[in-house]
């Protein structure tokens, strides 16, 4: 059964010399919210983009709610409405033509839904959108994607310049839209922001994915990373601990991948062991992506 | 259904409106001085005598009378400056416009096919384009009452036609470009200098025959008045209209936001 669900195979995309997307293989949906984390220039909006055919694969076939890519995917986009991540508005307009514009295309009452949302998130419509702030330019783009009743959903980056607040309602919008069935992709590149919704995390990296998890696995993956650091360089040996999975080794930065949540087996042989100074930082758990990048999928230069 | 004209609608609406009022403006000027253009057109001649290709067409107007005196004030003066002037500033950020600004994204993700997008803005600009250019020559008769002048309507419109598709070839290429870049102001300079060189060429003796402006000037008119509109240059001017439309259609279709 393929309605709700965003399919992809071999989907491949180079601009010139550059692989933005490597031959992906993927089926997301039906139904939940899917994370797509990546650093700039990972591919999560080329492959966005793809999937609404904005953007031909080079090779590959693409499926979203039961509907193939073909021509310029206008079939596709019928069924599936989009945020762009680059933030572009029309100025000149107000914020209800905008809406009105942007929903061209759609039945009728996706424009009343629009409004509604608006209003609920005191969005100024009467207002020019010249003066719309970066986050209400943002939110009015949210309402129109939310508005219509289709079965899938891709946004690229919906949270970006959102303050906390207009996150939170944003991203509760978005889940109470995901518990009526429909297949919600979002992307971002910051890990802790959108997770929490997500039901699934697909991790991005050059093209190319790298991971694909649920939050509560990269959660208790990194709850089991410690990270410790000394002045110099890192003593040798700490491999040979109890305890320790993996290790990954920066300077004077060691990332340790542990066995177990709880940290103090491993801390206390180390403390044991004379031949090891006491490092000057410890933390554990707190990942930014780049983090959880570098020292759970052991991709560097994020 | 929503009949609620859009702001791109307008807007094209506006620019129809205005290209019409100053072609109607400059067209009554020249029919209200028609008498004292005939009463001093050998005081007149030296003065075009200088440029040959001129002196050429102000002779066939002191031949034909008002009849290419009218064609000429209106289709080679009046419509073919402006004409190519609006041709251009219609079409030069139909698409590089949305490319700049950063909404092209915007503009082709909604639910509407890109052949369709395309189309419609094509359709819409050449519409503001022609407009005008027949409105204005429908009013002709009436503006020559003022001097107790009337000319075949018909054959007017004929001629109005053969401008439309001449200026529609401006329009067209602009298009393209459009299609294919993201640079307004740059796609703009080129074409207006393009038709600045080309009026420029039409007026040297030994290059005239290679100025597109040889088939819009006042002997085409002249003769198109009375022999209507000629089959081969009508089918060339139509299939130049229709190729950069179609080019630039399917290089806007592959084209990445």
């Amino acid at each position: 059964m393929s309605a709700r669900t965003l399919q992809c195979s071999g989907l491949t995309r180079s601009f010139g010399e550059k692989l933005a997307l490597a031959p992906l293989d993927l089926c997301i949906g039906p139904g939940g919210v899917t994370g797509l984390l990546g650093p700039n220039g990972s591919g999560k909006s080329t492959f966005m983009r793809c999937l609404l055919g904005l953007v031909r694969p080079d090779a590959g076939s693409v499926r979203v709610d039961g509907v193939p890519l073909k021509g310029d995917g206008v079939r596709i986009r019928k069924r599936a409405t989009y945020i762009p991540g680059e933030l572009h508005l029309y100025g000149e307009m107000r914020g209800a033509e905008h809406l009105r514009w942007l929903l061209r295309g759609r039945p009728r009452g996706a424009l009343t839904r629009a409004r509604e949302l608006a209003e609920r998130l005191e969005l100024p419509l009467r207002r020019k959108v010249r003066g719309y702030s970066h986050g209400m330019k943002r939110q009015l783009l949210f309402a129109a994607a939310l508005a219509p009743e289709v079965g899938v959903r891709i946004l690229d980056e919906p949270t970006e310049g959102l303050d906390p607040t207009r996150r939170g309602q944003v991203l509760e919008l978005l889940a109470a839209d995901a518990q009526r069935g429909t297949t919600i992709l979002l992307s971002s590149h910051h890990l802790g922001e959108v997770d929490r919704v997500c039901t699934r995390l697909l991790f991005l990296n050059q093209g190319r994915l790298i991971a694909d998890e649920t939050p509560a696995r990269v959660q208790e993956r990194a709850t089991r990373l410690l990270q410790l650091t000394w002045q110099g360089s890192v003593p040798p040996g700490l491999k040979e601990l109890p305890g320790v999975e993996r290790l990954r080794i920066d300077g004077g930065r060691a990332a340790l991948l542990l066995e177990e949540a709880d940290p103090r087996p491993f801390l206390a042989a180390l403390a044991a062991r004379e031949e090891f100074p006491a490092p000057t930082g410890l933390e554990m758990g707190n990942l930014s992506l780049a983090e959880l990048y570098r020292d759970l999928y052991g991709v560097e230069g994020v | 259904m929503n009949l609620r004209p859009t702001r791109e609608q307008r807007g094209y609406a506006a620019a129809a409106l205005l290209v019409f009022v100053v072609l109607e403006v400059m067209l009554a000027l020249a029919i209200y001085w028609w008498p004292a253009f005939e009463e001093n057109a050998a005081a007149l001649a030296p003065i075009f005598g200088r440029i040959p290709v001129m002196l050429d067409q102000f002779q066939l107007i002191e031949r034909a009378g008002v009849n290419a005196y009218v064609v000429g004030q209106h289709f080679f003066k009046g419509c073919n400056t402006l004409g190519v002037a609006a041709a251009v500033l219609l079409a030069m950020g139909a698409v590089a416009g949305e490319a700049q600004r950063g909404t092209l994204e915007l503009w082709i993700s909604r639910p509407l096919s890109r052949t369709r997008l395309y189309t419609e803005r094509y359709l819409a600009g050449m519409a503001a384009l022609w407009l005008p250019i027949l409105a204005s020559t429908a009013t002709t008769n009436l503006l020559l009452r003022m001097v107790d002048d009337h000319l075949n309507l018909r054959m007017l419109m004929v001629c109005a036609l053969h401008e439309c598709l001449f200026l529609g070839v401006i329009y067209s290429f602009t298009f393209l470009f459009s299609a294919l870049g993201d640079q307004p102001l740059r796609i703009a300079f080129v074409m207006l200098f393009f038709g600045i060189f080309e009026f420029a060429i039409y007026m040297v003796k030994t290059a005239t025959h290679y100025s597109i402006f040889r088939t819009a000037d006042i002997q085409t008119f002249v003769t198109m008045m009375r022999y209507g509109l000629e089959g081969g240059k009508t089918a060339l001017l139509v299939a130049l209209n229709l190729v950069p439309f179609f080019v630039g259609l399917v290089l806007f279709r592959r084209r990445v936001p």
